[in-house]
């Protein structure tokens, strides 16, 4: 298990440009790389289309899950912005917390944007609570 | 050739890390019993108590949803691919 992700400074810059496009919505995406250096950024679709809430569409899932195979990569970390809140997992990031990747929360209430990355530790993938455990975020360049 | 399963990070704790799992044909709930059979209690993160498939587990037989086919009873074939895919969401509040 990798303790964090590091990013150059152009992938943080496209994962903050795709999650400010969404608003006044969530944004969310996927993040894409080897071992903990994140290469590709995968911009979805926020199937929830909610300020307050982030949902990714199955079938868009599929094919960037499809992708990443393709492309020799392994899925890196999910991220979503929170439009006016702090980047820390909600009780809801956390109930619905499922892949065991990173999740990068990026805080649009602040400028520049805040980015998190937070591993959510469940006993049981659909546990409604569970422990938040931080890990570092290393932007280079 | 068999029945591929891609297997999501999630549930890899159960497979011994691998994201492939290699299983023969049958049905969707015939490829979870084989599942369950070869990686005790994966089954268990997949369907509920009542029988069904976990309403956050998506299931696609090659590039279809199963859920759009006969989900637990489609037929899944020698050389076709299963993957396992996690509802992904989450909220500000």
């Amino acid at each position: 298990m990798t303790d964090g992700l590091n990013l150059s400074r152009s992938i943080a810059d496209e994962m903050i440009a795709h999650l400010r496009a969404g608003r006044p919505n969530e944004g969310c995406g996927l993040l894409a790389g080897e071992d903990a250096l994140v290469t590709k950024v995968i911009r979805m679709t926020n199937a929830a289309a909610s300020p307050m809430r982030y949902a990714l569409d199955p079938k868009e899932q599929f094919s960037a899950y499809r992708l990443i195979e393709d492309g020799g990569l392994s899925l890196a970390g999910v991220f979503h912005s929170h439009t006016h809140t702090e980047a820390y997992p909600s009780p809801t990031d956390v109930r619905l917390a499922s892949e065991d990747v990173p999740y990068v929360i990026v805080s649009l209430a602040e400028d520049p944007p805040v980015i998190r990355a937070f591993r959510i530790v469940k006993a049981n993938w659909t546990d409604e609570t569970g422990e938040i455990v931080e890990v570092p975020v290393v932007i280079d360049g | 050739m068999a029945v591929q399963v891609r297997i999501p990070t999630v549930f890899r704790k159960y497979t011994a890390d691998q994201a492939t799992v290699e299983v023969a044909g049958g049905t969707i709930a015939d490829v979870i019993d084989q599942l369950e059979a070869s990686h005790p209690g994966l089954k268990e993160q997949l369907m509920t108590a009542e029988g069904e498939l976990h309403r956050f587990v998506n299931v696609y037989v090659n590039d279809e949803d199963a859920r759009y086919l006969e989900k637990l009873e489609t037929k899944v074939s020698e050389g076709d691919t299963v993957s396992l895919l996690p509802s992904v969401a989450g909220g500000s509040s």
